[in-house]
Protein backbone atom coordinates (compact mmCIF):
# COMPACT_ATOMS: atom_id res chain seq x y z
CA UNK A 1 0.00 0.00 0.00
CA UNK A 2 2.45 2.50 0.76
CA UNK A 3 4.53 1.52 -2.22
CA UNK A 4 1.71 2.34 -4.04
CA UNK A 5 1.47 6.06 -2.64
CA UNK A 6 5.29 6.61 -3.07
CA UNK A 7 4.85 5.84 -6.46
CA UNK A 8 2.18 7.67 -7.32
CA UNK A 9 3.57 10.75 -5.31
CA UNK A 10 6.71 9.88 -7.72
CA UNK A 11 4.10 9.86 -10.82
CA UNK A 12 2.13 12.93 -10.05
CA UNK A 13 5.46 14.92 -9.15
CA UNK A 14 6.88 14.22 -12.37
CA UNK A 15 3.88 15.00 -14.30
CA UNK A 16 4.25 18.33 -12.42
CA UNK A 17 7.92 19.01 -13.53
CA UNK A 18 6.58 17.44 -17.13
CA UNK A 19 3.89 20.78 -17.37
CA UNK A 20 6.41 23.25 -15.68
CA UNK A 21 7.12 24.64 -18.87
CA UNK A 22 5.78 27.90 -18.37
CA UNK A 23 7.72 30.65 -20.64
CA UNK A 24 6.07 31.53 -23.68
CA UNK A 25 7.00 33.00 -27.08
CA UNK A 26 4.08 35.56 -26.99
CA UNK A 27 2.35 37.34 -23.84
CA UNK A 28 -0.74 36.05 -23.85
CA UNK A 29 -2.00 37.43 -20.42
CA UNK A 30 -5.03 35.19 -20.52
CA UNK A 31 -6.23 35.07 -23.85
CA UNK A 32 -7.06 31.89 -23.19
CA UNK A 33 -9.29 32.22 -19.81
CA UNK A 34 -10.93 34.99 -21.27
CA UNK A 35 -12.11 33.04 -24.35
CA UNK A 36 -13.44 30.71 -21.93
CA UNK A 37 -15.32 33.36 -19.89
CA UNK A 38 -16.63 34.80 -23.13
CA UNK A 39 -18.23 30.88 -24.22
CA UNK A 40 -18.99 30.11 -20.65
CA UNK A 41 -21.16 34.11 -20.39
CA UNK A 42 -21.64 35.68 -23.16
CA UNK A 43 -23.93 38.21 -21.57
CA UNK A 44 -20.94 39.62 -19.70
CA UNK A 45 -19.79 40.73 -23.15
CA UNK A 46 -18.27 44.42 -22.03
CA UNK A 47 -15.91 42.42 -19.63
CA UNK A 48 -14.84 40.10 -22.58
CA UNK A 49 -13.79 43.62 -24.12
CA UNK A 50 -12.13 44.99 -21.44
CA UNK A 51 -10.02 41.87 -21.29
CA UNK A 52 -9.16 41.91 -24.74
CA UNK A 53 -8.00 45.86 -24.25
CA UNK A 54 -5.74 44.43 -21.21
CA UNK A 55 -4.21 42.03 -22.99
CA UNK A 56 -3.17 44.20 -26.10
CA UNK A 57 -1.78 46.37 -23.81
CA UNK A 58 0.28 44.68 -21.83
CA UNK A 59 1.62 42.61 -24.96
CA UNK A 60 2.45 45.93 -26.61
CA UNK A 61 4.81 46.65 -23.43
CA UNK A 62 6.27 43.87 -23.70
CA UNK A 63 6.54 43.40 -26.94
CA UNK A 64 4.90 39.53 -27.73
CA UNK A 65 2.06 40.68 -29.45
CA UNK A 66 0.18 36.97 -30.07
CA UNK A 67 -1.38 35.96 -33.62
CA UNK A 68 -5.15 37.61 -34.07
CA UNK A 69 -5.25 39.45 -31.03
CA UNK A 70 -6.10 42.86 -32.67
CA UNK A 71 -8.48 41.11 -35.24
CA UNK A 72 -10.48 39.77 -32.42
CA UNK A 73 -10.66 43.03 -30.42
CA UNK A 74 -11.26 44.72 -33.92
CA UNK A 75 -14.32 42.05 -34.38
CA UNK A 76 -15.85 43.57 -31.18
CA UNK A 77 -15.73 47.45 -32.94
CA UNK A 78 -17.32 45.44 -35.81
CA UNK A 79 -20.62 43.90 -33.57
CA UNK A 80 -21.13 47.18 -31.75
CA UNK A 81 -21.04 48.88 -35.15
CA UNK A 82 -17.90 50.97 -34.68
CA UNK A 83 -16.89 50.39 -38.14
CA UNK A 84 -13.45 52.99 -37.69
CA UNK A 85 -12.03 51.13 -34.75
CA UNK A 86 -12.45 47.88 -36.22
CA UNK A 87 -10.55 48.99 -39.26
CA UNK A 88 -8.20 50.36 -37.52
CA UNK A 89 -7.46 47.17 -35.20
CA UNK A 90 -7.88 44.94 -38.57
CA UNK A 91 -5.31 47.02 -40.11
CA UNK A 92 -2.79 46.78 -36.78
CA UNK A 93 -3.31 42.60 -37.31
CA UNK A 94 -2.61 42.92 -41.36
CA UNK A 95 0.56 44.67 -40.81
CA UNK A 96 1.83 42.55 -37.88
CA UNK A 97 1.25 39.19 -39.73
CA UNK A 98 1.43 39.18 -43.26
CA UNK A 99 -0.70 35.60 -43.21
CA UNK A 100 -3.45 37.34 -41.92
CA UNK A 101 -3.52 40.02 -44.77
CA UNK A 102 -5.51 38.58 -47.07
CA UNK A 103 -8.67 37.92 -44.54
CA UNK A 104 -7.97 41.22 -42.69
CA UNK A 105 -8.18 42.88 -46.17
CA UNK A 106 -11.79 41.03 -46.76
CA UNK A 107 -12.57 42.20 -43.19
CA UNK A 108 -12.04 45.56 -43.83
CA UNK A 109 -13.79 45.75 -46.78
CA UNK A 110 -17.05 44.57 -44.80
CA UNK A 111 -15.96 46.98 -42.39
CA UNK A 112 -16.06 49.81 -44.96
CA UNK A 113 -19.39 48.42 -46.53
CA UNK A 114 -21.16 48.18 -42.87
CA UNK A 115 -20.39 51.73 -42.05
CA UNK A 116 -21.50 52.98 -45.31
CA UNK A 117 -24.66 51.47 -44.88
CA UNK A 118 -24.77 52.59 -41.26
CA UNK A 119 -23.94 56.05 -42.37
CA UNK A 120 -26.77 55.72 -44.87
CA UNK A 121 -29.29 54.53 -42.60
CA UNK A 122 -28.78 57.54 -40.34
CA UNK A 123 -28.49 59.79 -42.78
CA UNK A 124 -25.37 61.94 -41.36
CA UNK A 125 -26.78 61.58 -37.89
CA UNK A 126 -24.31 59.76 -35.31
CA UNK A 127 -27.22 58.31 -33.48
CA UNK A 128 -27.65 54.82 -34.67
CA UNK A 129 -23.79 53.61 -34.52
CA UNK A 130 -24.26 52.67 -30.96
CA UNK A 131 -26.16 49.19 -31.83
CA UNK A 132 -26.39 47.06 -34.91
CA UNK B 1 14.10 -0.08 -2.33
CA UNK B 2 14.38 -1.88 -5.46
CA UNK B 3 10.63 -2.06 -6.30
CA UNK B 4 10.39 1.74 -5.11
CA UNK B 5 13.25 2.62 -7.64
CA UNK B 6 11.24 0.58 -10.50
CA UNK B 7 8.03 2.14 -9.82
CA UNK B 8 9.81 5.65 -9.87
CA UNK B 9 11.58 4.52 -13.59
CA UNK B 10 8.19 3.28 -14.26
CA UNK B 11 6.17 6.29 -13.80
CA UNK B 12 8.65 8.67 -15.27
CA UNK B 13 8.15 6.36 -18.51
CA UNK B 14 5.15 7.10 -18.34
CA UNK B 15 5.59 10.95 -19.00
CA UNK B 16 7.85 10.74 -21.40
CA UNK B 17 6.98 7.89 -23.58
CA UNK B 18 4.95 9.89 -25.74
CA UNK B 19 8.61 10.93 -27.04
CA UNK B 20 10.12 8.00 -27.35
CA UNK B 21 7.49 5.94 -29.73
CA UNK B 22 8.79 5.95 -33.08
CA UNK B 23 8.86 9.16 -35.14
CA UNK B 24 5.78 10.30 -37.67
CA UNK B 25 6.38 10.32 -40.79
CA UNK B 26 6.29 14.30 -41.59
CA UNK B 27 7.16 13.93 -45.86
CA UNK B 28 3.75 15.25 -46.31
CA UNK B 29 3.64 18.13 -44.16
CA UNK B 30 6.97 19.16 -44.75
CA UNK B 31 6.19 19.24 -48.17
CA UNK B 32 3.23 21.49 -47.36
CA UNK B 33 5.19 23.95 -45.83
CA UNK B 34 2.99 25.46 -43.96
CA UNK B 35 2.54 29.15 -42.68
CA UNK B 36 -0.43 29.33 -41.14
CA UNK B 37 -3.26 27.64 -39.34
CA UNK B 38 -7.00 28.43 -39.28
CA UNK B 39 -8.31 25.85 -35.86
CA UNK B 40 -12.13 25.70 -36.71
CA UNK B 41 -15.05 25.02 -34.02
CA UNK B 42 -14.60 21.32 -32.72
CA UNK B 43 -16.94 18.59 -33.48
CA UNK B 44 -18.49 17.00 -30.26
CA UNK B 45 -19.01 13.27 -29.78
CA UNK B 46 -19.70 13.58 -26.26
CA UNK B 47 -22.31 13.99 -24.12
CA UNK B 48 -21.58 17.25 -22.80
CA UNK B 49 -22.85 20.55 -24.79
CA UNK B 50 -20.64 23.04 -23.27
CA UNK B 51 -17.65 21.27 -24.04
CA UNK B 52 -17.19 22.64 -27.42
CA UNK B 53 -16.92 26.12 -27.12
CA UNK B 54 -15.13 25.70 -23.88
CA UNK B 55 -12.43 23.12 -25.47
CA UNK B 56 -12.01 25.76 -28.70
CA UNK B 57 -10.91 28.09 -26.28
CA UNK B 58 -7.49 26.12 -25.41
CA UNK B 59 -6.33 25.95 -28.61
CA UNK B 60 -5.07 28.60 -29.96
CA UNK B 61 -2.47 29.17 -27.60
CA UNK B 62 -0.29 26.03 -28.23
CA UNK B 63 -0.56 26.62 -31.78
CA UNK B 64 0.60 29.53 -31.76
CA UNK B 65 3.68 28.66 -29.37
CA UNK B 66 4.34 26.36 -31.84
CA UNK B 67 5.59 28.86 -34.22
CA UNK B 68 2.46 29.51 -36.48
CA UNK B 69 -0.01 32.34 -37.24
CA UNK B 70 -2.90 31.23 -36.07
CA UNK B 71 -6.04 32.94 -36.97
CA UNK B 72 -8.36 34.71 -34.31
CA UNK B 73 -10.70 31.40 -33.37
CA UNK B 74 -13.79 33.65 -31.70
CA UNK B 75 -14.05 35.74 -35.27
CA UNK B 76 -13.47 32.66 -37.59
CA UNK B 77 -15.86 31.00 -35.61
CA UNK B 78 -18.44 33.90 -36.66
CA UNK B 79 -17.40 33.94 -40.27
CA UNK B 80 -18.37 30.61 -40.26
CA UNK B 81 -21.86 31.57 -39.10
CA UNK B 82 -22.25 34.28 -41.40
CA UNK B 83 -21.41 31.60 -44.24
CA UNK B 84 -24.13 29.35 -42.50
CA UNK B 85 -21.70 26.65 -40.91
CA UNK B 86 -22.72 27.44 -37.96
CA UNK B 87 -22.43 23.71 -37.00
CA UNK B 88 -19.60 22.12 -36.47
CA UNK B 89 -19.98 18.89 -38.09
CA UNK B 90 -21.09 21.17 -40.81
CA UNK B 91 -17.42 22.74 -40.96
CA UNK B 92 -15.79 19.52 -40.46
CA UNK B 93 -17.60 18.00 -43.70
CA UNK B 94 -16.66 21.16 -45.75
CA UNK B 95 -13.14 20.99 -48.26
CA UNK B 96 -10.48 21.82 -46.21
CA UNK B 97 -9.14 23.65 -49.97
CA UNK B 98 -12.10 25.75 -49.96
CA UNK B 99 -11.81 26.79 -45.92
CA UNK B 100 -8.38 27.80 -46.44
CA UNK B 101 -9.34 30.17 -49.38
CA UNK B 102 -11.53 31.53 -47.44
CA UNK B 103 -9.80 32.60 -44.93
CA UNK B 104 -6.22 32.76 -46.77
CA UNK B 105 -4.84 29.91 -44.27
CA UNK B 106 -2.17 27.33 -45.32
CA UNK B 107 -3.80 24.01 -43.16
CA UNK B 108 -7.01 24.16 -41.09
CA UNK B 109 -6.86 22.11 -37.58
CA UNK B 110 -9.88 20.07 -37.07
CA UNK B 111 -10.48 18.53 -33.43
CA UNK B 112 -13.19 16.19 -32.02
CA UNK B 113 -14.17 15.88 -28.66
CA UNK B 114 -14.69 11.91 -28.28
CA UNK B 115 -14.88 12.01 -24.47
CA UNK B 116 -15.37 14.76 -22.04
CA UNK B 117 -16.91 12.88 -18.39
CA UNK B 118 -16.98 12.24 -15.69
CA UNK B 119 -17.82 8.57 -14.45
CA UNK B 120 -18.26 7.56 -10.20
CA UNK B 121 -16.13 4.23 -9.53
CA UNK B 122 -16.06 3.05 -6.40
CA UNK B 123 -15.00 5.83 -4.22
CA UNK B 124 -13.35 7.84 -6.71
CA UNK B 125 -14.23 9.65 -9.72
CA UNK B 126 -12.19 9.24 -13.06
CA UNK B 127 -12.35 12.41 -15.49
CA UNK B 128 -11.59 11.51 -18.80
CA UNK B 129 -11.30 13.75 -21.95
CA UNK B 130 -10.63 12.28 -25.24
CA UNK B 131 -9.40 14.38 -28.25
CA UNK B 132 -8.75 13.91 -32.17
CA UNK B 133 -6.67 16.44 -33.76
CA UNK B 134 -6.14 16.20 -37.66
CA UNK B 135 -4.25 19.09 -39.48
CA UNK B 136 -5.28 19.08 -43.46
CA UNK B 137 -3.85 21.09 -46.21
CA UNK B 138 -4.62 24.11 -47.68
CA UNK B 139 -3.56 23.24 -50.98
CA UNK B 140 -4.12 19.42 -51.59
CA UNK B 141 -6.49 18.91 -48.81
CA UNK B 142 -4.80 15.71 -47.16
CA UNK B 143 -4.05 14.73 -43.83
CA UNK B 144 -0.22 16.36 -43.17
CA UNK B 145 -0.79 15.39 -39.27
CA UNK B 146 -3.01 13.64 -37.25
CA UNK B 147 -3.21 12.42 -33.39
CA UNK B 148 -5.73 11.03 -30.64
CA UNK B 149 -5.02 11.65 -27.05
CA UNK B 150 -7.03 10.76 -23.95
CA UNK B 151 -6.27 12.37 -20.57
CA UNK B 152 -7.87 11.25 -17.06
CA UNK B 153 -7.72 12.92 -13.91
CA UNK B 154 -8.79 11.04 -10.34
CA UNK B 155 -8.95 13.35 -7.30
CA UNK B 156 -5.50 12.61 -5.11
CA UNK B 157 -6.09 11.47 -1.92
CA UNK B 158 -3.40 12.16 0.85
CA UNK B 159 -2.57 8.98 2.48
CA UNK B 160 -2.18 8.33 6.78
CA UNK B 161 -4.29 9.10 9.39
CA UNK B 162 -7.53 7.29 10.57
CA UNK B 163 -8.44 4.33 8.18
CA UNK B 164 -12.61 5.24 7.89
CA UNK B 165 -11.24 9.03 8.17
CA UNK B 166 -9.51 8.68 5.19
CA UNK B 167 -12.67 6.61 3.28
CA UNK B 168 -14.77 9.84 3.79
CA UNK B 169 -12.42 12.18 2.51
CA UNK B 170 -12.06 9.88 -0.55
CA UNK B 171 -15.96 9.78 -0.98
CA UNK B 172 -15.80 13.24 -0.96
CA UNK B 173 -12.84 13.99 -2.79
CA UNK B 174 -14.57 11.98 -5.68
CA UNK B 175 -18.26 13.28 -5.24
CA UNK B 176 -16.46 17.08 -5.52
CA UNK B 177 -14.74 15.57 -8.27
CA UNK B 178 -18.43 14.07 -10.21
CA UNK B 179 -19.54 17.38 -9.13
CA UNK B 180 -17.81 19.96 -10.56
CA UNK B 181 -15.25 17.94 -12.58
CA UNK B 182 -12.00 20.03 -13.97
CA UNK B 183 -11.73 19.68 -17.34
CA UNK B 184 -10.02 22.47 -18.54
CA UNK B 185 -6.30 21.57 -17.01
CA UNK B 186 -7.13 17.71 -18.44
CA UNK B 187 -7.75 19.51 -22.01
CA UNK B 188 -4.83 21.92 -21.96
CA UNK B 189 -2.60 19.28 -21.00
CA UNK B 190 -3.43 17.01 -24.08
CA UNK B 191 -2.89 19.65 -26.03
CA UNK B 192 0.22 20.11 -24.93
CA UNK B 193 1.40 16.26 -25.34
CA UNK B 194 -0.26 16.37 -28.83
CA UNK B 195 1.82 19.05 -29.98
CA UNK B 196 4.85 18.08 -28.72
CA UNK B 197 7.71 17.49 -30.96
CA UNK B 198 9.91 15.72 -31.34
CA UNK B 199 7.26 13.64 -30.25
CA UNK B 200 3.23 13.23 -31.38
CA UNK B 201 3.63 17.08 -32.89
CA UNK B 202 4.90 18.42 -35.21
CA UNK B 203 7.35 20.83 -36.42
CA UNK B 204 7.68 24.18 -35.01
CA UNK B 205 6.74 26.96 -37.46
CA UNK B 206 8.22 29.64 -38.74
CA UNK B 207 7.63 32.22 -35.90
CA UNK B 208 10.34 29.42 -33.71
CA UNK B 209 12.54 28.72 -35.96
CA UNK B 210 15.37 29.97 -35.24
CA UNK B 211 14.65 31.12 -32.05
CA UNK B 212 13.45 29.40 -29.41
CA UNK B 213 13.32 25.77 -30.45
CA UNK B 214 15.79 23.31 -29.43
CA UNK B 215 19.38 23.52 -31.67
CA UNK B 216 18.59 19.90 -32.98
CA UNK B 217 15.38 20.77 -34.15
CA UNK B 218 16.68 24.10 -35.79
CA UNK B 219 18.95 21.31 -37.16
CA UNK B 220 16.98 19.30 -38.78
CA UNK B 221 14.34 22.10 -39.80
CA UNK B 222 17.64 23.64 -42.12
CA UNK B 223 18.53 19.94 -43.41
CA UNK B 224 14.44 19.99 -44.87
CA UNK B 225 14.60 23.10 -46.29
CA UNK B 226 18.23 21.74 -48.28
CA UNK B 227 16.60 18.65 -49.47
Amino acid sequence: MKLKVVSFIFFISSLLLFSSCAQTHYAWNGYDQALYDHYKSPGEREQYIEKLKIIIQRAEESGKIPPGIYAEYGYTFYESGNHKQAIQYFQKESDLWPESRYFMAKMIRNAQLQGKQTNKNASGSKQNTGEK
Amino acid sequence: MMRILLAVIFSSTITTGCATLPPKDYTDFNAANIRSILIVPVVNNSVDVTAPDYFLSTVSVPVAEHGYYVFPVNLAKRILEDDGLSDANLVHSASATKLCQLFGADAVLYISIERWDAKYMLLTTVVTVELTYSLKSGVSGDVIWEEKRTQTYSPQNSSGGHPIAMLITMAINAAVAKAIPNYMPLAKQANKIAFLYPGPGFPYGPYIKGKKADPEIVDEKKSDSLK
